[in-house]
């Protein structure tokens, strides 16, 4: 069918694609379905590849490392980092935006992209979804202990101190506890109720195993495995009764998890907004934000599916595709940004305030102009090479690229953290910040718990949504040919 | 001591599966199921099944999440301990804000979670069809359609045929 | 084949015969002429100036609208919003046409934006952004923006033409092309149209989410307009494939921009209340004057919760009974709300009615019907030859 003849009041119209404009399938290699829960199954069932360790033991010890140094500024006190009047906020607050920022990227994909119906995201969410994990994780440890005291740490908890003082709800901070562990509980669920039927999946496998197994060490092994991923799986039987609301409930926390994102960023930004500080106090913190969030956690999903996909094989789910569609999203997050900052420095001028003005010209040209310089090539002027589709189908340049927003997105947050304190209105009181290395091997030994996570996680869970592949394949539509529908019965 | 859970049929495509639900559907049974690998669009009207009702149990949690976050802000900063800061009213809707609807949405979520779980009489340690070893292939490649021994209708030669267009296998399955 | 179907598409627009319908928007355009003119003489220039640049800015958020789903149409590459291209490209390009609707802004500049006739020299606020702020700079870059508008909405629409014709897919790329370059141009000029034009009448004030927050509100109001015209289009049969798919799309997007414009308006309040900056929250303390400050509730009630709740469900959202209502509903909103941005400085005790407000609607409201009628008669009324067609089709 080509063309269509016209009606009275109608004319012709043809349904035609030209060839350079046809779009590629989102699983390719026409696969059968038992062959993804195969493929993605033995990434976990496998041998432990060795690049696997090769990876995991640096980010292990990184990890220890940098829990060394949490526990050094715990037992000898805040001032071993490089903290001091008028720089009150320093890396912890950087590390700790920038984290959380790069969560944002796993809902996006998880249950922006489910409401979209944007079906690419099945190949990637779960993984993504991980990541938000971890890097909330990493994330909670700065606001943790940046207090100093950490025994205090129960203080913004609704609970009243000993003089019956109870937490202060007018502070922005109070709403970033309630924000973020929110945004951990949430983010944490719906990972794990995606993860049920695949660890049904697991499970069932394991079964069909064990009738292979004659060593009594590698049964029992194998019972305990079964017992494990039975337990979480909830006792699973892919019953079209429980699915039924099981995808209500999916759909549901996808609905629910949409305005936690945007949330989580909007308060996060309200931390500096809602102050008076010249470069903070903006009213379009809070989208530039979620947007910047959405960014540098797209630069952190590329950063981590380009090595994935080609050491575990998986181009055929994880496709050129994927990447280029998540190309795409950074560049328009990244131009979101680059609005952003124009609009800032406009407003700065046009709005007469002249500390405005100065913290403005400051970032620029003051003695920071260089963190400022590499934000603003990093975060607007990289992601625009991503309009040209031979950079995005080239994973090396992807690689690099991606490299750059997540290195421009740590500047963002340290130019606006430590540039607009370290000379506010008191010129008396004007500074200069710099990290201790206690400040710098918390924040690199970060980056290896995040690791260290990650990869027990792809090591152990399957890391793509076997179920919702298959879902999204011709064969699971009982309405195509390939899902056993008759000739008479199907379309396309 | 095992006894007859029921029915059970495999069939090698969604489509055939989607078929022999539309057959049971119309025969009038009542403990039955369709099991799969992933769901099945169209799968819940070829079942007859209703609309879930998972939304009321998200509607209560989100609900009391942003009427209880109300009150104890209220209750904490304007009425148990009163005090002024930041020249900000005692009680404000606006600062009490982002609390609320960071809870509304935390106990939104706990309540769709519970209520998915109740709805389906979940987690369950055991269940007849997890020990047959054909079923292990639902979350693989196969589909599945049961019928229960303890429905009204039941009668095995009748089920058998209702289930045999389409199928690849056709087994009785027992409780152990 | 192509032939045919231009031959066709002209055939219909020459042997057309105006009907009630179509004879209406000219009525319109002229009792709203006639409105104008009674509002100028009887409720003065300043008044009518007003209530002429709110009808200005209601009517420009929705060509600005259409612009801008247009050019996220192709960025997108989406197949869904085929069928409702053609018409959101006959809006956008109803954006040059607002350059003539501007001349009375232009003649009355000097009633609207009282910084025209303040020294600069006795105010700091003018002073630091005279640059922008003086008659010839806003004069030029008013021209600019619709010349801006032109070229971009006029090349757009030509090329999904061309393609009408040859369906090549050299099209699509051109019409991808001058969407990328697009995107950029229509944030820009959004936001020079919010500030030249509606921030500028209180030039103290600054607020660097304003033009997003102009942008929300329009896109809205594009998109419950696009539902009630794409319904318009299936009830006449000249867009066969405009379906469910597109209606609950339209739907999903309508309800996410009412969030959208609820979370940046209350970004925008919740921050300047929070800092409680005099410098900023003067804008705010003038709008909780006398009725205004109802008219703010109404703002938040009407503007979001009320749509919220109503279009939360999926039958709702394909409900026509339900849609239309609300769309006639989002108009009143989004011109109360610009209501609120605009009328203060004349009616600074709360809204009233003027007749200037009806006649300015109704004056630029009909003579736009009347072109975005005869576009879509003479061209066909959706992409005949658009590549993501079959997809429409099959799904």
């Amino acid at each position: 069918m080509s063309a269509h003849a016209p009606t009275d009041s109608s004319p012709a119209y043809s349904t035609t694609t030209p060839p350079e404009l046809q779009r590629v399938p989102l699983v390719l290699g026409q696969r059968s379905l038992g062959w993804i829960s195969d493929k993605i199954s033995s990434i976990v069932e496998g041998d432990t590849p060795r690049w696997w360790w090769y990876a995991f033991i640096p980010s292990f010890l990184i990890a220890t490392l940098g829990f060394a140094a949490i526990g050094y500024m715990i037992t000898t006190g805040i001032g071993v980092w490089g903290l001091n009047n008028p720089v009150m906020w320093g890396w912890a607050i950087v590390n700790f935006v920038w984290w959380i920022g790069i969560g944002h990227a796993g809902t996006l994909i998880s249950a922006i992209l489910f409401l979209l119906r944007q079906k690419w995201r099945t190949s990637i969410n779960r993984a993504a979804e991980a990541m938000t994990i971890f890097a909330v994780m990493c994330a909670g440890i700065f606001p943790a202990i940046h207090v100093g005291r950490v025994w205090y740490l129960w203080y913004p908890l609704p609970i009243p101190n000993g003089n019956d003082i109870w937490p202060q709800f007018r502070s922005p901070l109070l709403w970033d506890v309630f924000a973020v562990s929110t945004y951990f509980t949430v983010s944490l669920l719906f990972w794990y109720m995606g993860l049920i039927p695949d660890l049904a999946t697991l499970r069932d496998r394991l079964r069909v195993q064990a009738l292979r197994l004659t060593d009594p060490a590698a049964k029992f092994i194998n019972k305990a495995k079964q017992a494990l991923y039975g337990f979480f799986a909830l006792g699973w039987t892919g019953s079209n009764r429980h699915w039924s609301h099981y995808e209500k409930m999916y759909l549901l926390l996808a609905g629910l998890s949409t305005p936690l994102v945007l949330s989580v960023h909007s308060i996060v930004s309200f931390d500096f907004a809602v102050s008076q500080v010249p470069g903070w106090h903006t009213t379009i913190f809070p989208p530039y934000f979620v947007a910047g969030a959405i960014f540098s956690g797209f630069g952190m999903v590329l950063t981590l599916m380009i090595p994935m996909r080609s050491l575990f094989k998986l181009e055929e789910i994880i496709t050129e595709r994927h990447i280029e569609l998540m190309c795409k999203v950074t560049l328009a997050t990244g131009s979101i940004v680059g609005y952003a900052y124009g609009m800032e420095f406009f407003i700065a001028w046009y709005g007469g305030s002249p500390y405005e003005l100065y913290a403005f010209k400051n970032r620029a040209f003051g003695p920071y102009w260089w963190a400022y310089w590499i934000m603003v090539s990093c975060n607007v002027i990289s992601p625009q090479f991503f309009w040209f589709k031979k950079v995005r189908t080239n994973m090396v340049a992807v690689f690099v690229l991606s490299i750059f927003v997540n290195i421009g997105m740590w500047f963002e947050r340290f130019v606006i953290v430590v540039t607009s304190l370290h000379r506010d209105f008191l010129p008396a009181s004007w500074g200069h910040y710099g990290p201790t290395w206690v400040d710098v091997v918390t924040y690199v030994g970060t980056m290896g718990f995040f690791m260290t996570l990650f990869l027990l996680f792809i090591r152990f869970l399957p890391l793509i949504a076997i179920s919702e592949v298959k879902g999204v394949t011709p064969q699971a539509d009982p309405h195509h040919e390939l899902g056993g529908a008759t000739r008479e019965g199907a379309r396309g | 001591m095992s006894r007859a859970h029921g029915i059970l049929a495999e069939y090698p495509t969604p489509a055939a599966a989607m078929a022999a639900a539309v057959r049971v559907r119309d025969a009038g049974y009542s403990r039955w199921d369709v099991h799969t690998p992933f769901p099945v669009h169209g799968m819940d009207e070829a079942m007859g099944l209703k609309n879930s009702p998972v939304g009321w149990f998200t509607f209560l949690g989100g609900l009391s999440g942003y009427t209880g976050g109300m009150l104890m802000i209220w209750f904490m900063n304007a009425y148990h301990y009163d005090i002024v800061v930041g020249g900000k009213p005692l009680f404000s809707g606006f600062y009490a804000f982002p609390v609320c609807y960071e809870l509304t949405i935390l106990l939104g979520a706990f309540g769709s979670i519970l209520g998915m779980l109740i709805l389906n009489r979940l987690p369950r340690w055991h269940h007849p069809l997890l020990s047959n070893l054909r079923f292990a292939q639902v979350t693989h490649d196969k589909f599945f359609l049961v019928i229960e021994c303890d429905d009204v209708k039941y009668d095995e030669a009748r089920a058998r045929a209702l289930l045999q267009a389409g199928a690849d296998h056709i087994e009785m399955v027992e409780d152990d | 084949m192509s032939a045919h179907a231009t031959a066709a598409a002209h055939a219909h627009a020459e042997d057309h015969v105006p009907t009630m319908w179509e004879r209406l928007p000219w009525m319109a355009a002229a009792l709203g002429f006639l409105g104008c003119l009674a509002g100028y003489v009887f409720e003065g220039p300043k008044n009518f100036a007003h209530a002429y640049l709110v009808a200005f800015m209601f009517f420009l958020s929705l060509g600005l609208g259409a612009f801008f789903l247009v050019v996220i149409h192709h960025l997108f590459d989406a197949y869904w919003s085929v069928p409702t291209r053609r018409f959101l490209e006959h809006l956008a390009c109803l954006l040059p046409w607002m350059a003539l609707f501007f001349l009375p802004i232009g003649l009355l500049s000097g009633d609207l934006y009282y910084w025209m006739n303040v020294d600069p020299a006795k105010d700091h606020s003018l002073a630091v952004k005279q640059v922008l702020f003086n008659k010839a700079t806003w004069g030029v870059a008013s021209a600019a923006l619709f010349g801006i508008w032109w070229l971009w909405t006029h090349r757009l629409r030509g090329w999904s033409l061309r393609q009408d014709e040859t369906g090549a897919a050299e099209c699509t790329t051109a019409m991808r092309r001058w969407a990328a370059s697009g995107i950029f141009v229509f944030a820009f000029s959004l936001t020079a149209a919010a500030i030249f034009w509606m921030k500028s009448l209180e030039h103290q004030f600054f607020s660097t989410m304003y033009g997003v927050y102009y942008f929300a509100g329009s896109v809205w109001m594009t998109l419950a307009t696009a539902y009630a015209i794409a319904l318009l289009l299936r009830r006449s049969g000249r867009v066969p494939m405009m379906g469910q798919e597109q209606f609950h799309s339209l739907a999903k997007l309508l309800f996410a921009f009412t969030v959208f414009y609820a979370y940046i308006h209350f970004s925008q309040y919740f921050l300047i209340w929070n800092a409680a900056m005099p410098e900023e929250t003067f804008w705010y303390a003038k709008r909780e004057q006398g009725t205004w400050a109802i008219v703010g509730w109404v703002i938040i009630l009407g503007h979001f919760v009320l749509p919220f709740l109503v279009l939360l469900r999926i039958d709702a959202k394909l409900s026509t009974k339900v849609v239309i209502p609300i769309f006639v509903w989002v108009w009143l909103m989004h011109h109360l709300d610009l209501q609120f941005n605009i009328m203060p400085l004349v009616q600074p005790e709360g809204p009233a009615f003027l007749i200037s407000t009806l006649g300015a609607l109704l004056f630029i409201g009909g003579l736009l019907a009347a072109l975005f009628l005869w576009d879509l008669r003479r061209h066909p009324a959706f992409p005949l030859k658009d590549p993501r067609m079959g997809e429409v089709v099959r799904h």
